[in-house]
């Protein structure tokens, strides 16, 4: 049951989906993977949105060259704070009524099944391909939908992938080449693919729309282009 | 035939345009058409697909559809080639 303050923060959302929407997102538990520059607008979102229970993971401390686009840490976290715990504390008095859970390590295959128990939706906000087909596997094993996203300089993609209606990851994917190191990105791409990736997460969760399954969209802020591949 | 390739990310860069139309032989491949487009684009050939194994990270659609290297293209296709991005 939504309580009376729940009903009026969520009014103008409930106007969309309904009570009955608010409900599922209230009932729901979404892990975030990665809390850098796409998981800082995703788990900003979802706090906002309601989602009752939101998993942050994620192994390192920001580094004053995260915080172009890493919005939800901020100088004092330097070097000091790991991620899930940083985000945890702004989500937190951002939205006293959900429930923040984080994990501070790396995901294996010996570790996913334990860290990810009862999760509802993974959302990939990863910045390597090597842990998003763990993930992918996961999600396959599990039977749980799987919002992917990624970024590079001012582009990005997302796509939606949920197990038995579309391709998997690895299918979409086969031919990724890892480039180590650093790589260009400015905030605003991350802040439009992660503002998709949460919109996806709530639009699974509603049944509201159409989620971006078997399609992926490619984003270009420099040139203002949205495009959608069908990937059937 | 004529076929019209479009540049995402990171290729429409390095090649200085969003698409452009060429004039390729009848019935080619998107494999083989990738490989026309490392000809006239050199810095393609340098930057993207430097690896011995060739087509290591490209995606391709033709049409708006996701194809395979061995789809055989028409007169008119327009070809979209993108790299997967993997950045968080």
């Amino acid at each position: 049951m939504l309580s009376e303050k729940e009903i009026e923060r969520y009014d103008r959302q409930i106007m969309i989906f309904g009570k009955e929407g608010q409900e599922k997102l209230k009932n729901s538990k979404v892990a975030v993977v990665g809390v850098g520059g796409l998981g800082s607008p995703v788990a900003y979102y979802l706090a906002a949105a309601g989602i009752g229970t939101i998993l942050l993971i994620d192994e390192q401390e920001p580094e004053l060259s995260n915080l172009n686009r890493q919005i939800l840490h901020w100088e004092e976290d330097l070097e000091k704070n790991p991620k899930p715990l940083s985000a945890k504390w702004k989500l937190e008095r951002f939205n006293s009524d959900i429930k923040i859970e984080t994990f501070v390590g790396r995901l294996t295959a010996e570790n996913v099944d334990d860290v990810l128990d009862g999760v509802d939706v993974i959302v990939d906000c990863l910045d390597n391909f090597e842990t998003r087909f763990l993930l992918d596997d996961y999600a396959h094993r599990k039977r749980i939908p799987l919002v992917h996203g990624a970024v590079e300089g001012t582009f990005g993609q997302v796509t939606t992938i949920v197990p038995g209606k579309t391709k998997s990851l690895r299918e979409i994917f086969p031919n990724v080449k890892e480039r180590k190191g650093k790589f260009p990105v400015i905030g605003p791409i991350a802040g439009v693919v992660g503002s998709i990736q949460a919109m996806e997460v709530i639009k699974l969760l509603t049944g509201l729309g159409e989620p971006l399954l078997n399609r992926l969209l490619l984003v270009d802020l420099a040139y203002n282009t949205f495009d959608v591949v069908e990937l059937r | 035939m004529k076929v019209t390739v479009r540049y995402f990310a990171r290729y429409r860069s390095l090649v200085g345009k969003s698409e452009e139309e060429l004039e390729v032989p009848d019935g080619i491949t998107v494999r083989e058409l990738i490989e026309i487009l490392k000809e006239r684009h050199p810095v393609l050939k340098n930057e993207v697909f430097a690896e011995e194994d060739d087509l290591a990270d490209v995606n391709v659609s033709r049409n708006g559809r996701y194809v395979r290297f061995d789809e055989v293209l028409r007169d008119g296709d327009i070809v979209a080639i993108f790299p997967p991005v993997s950045g968080g």
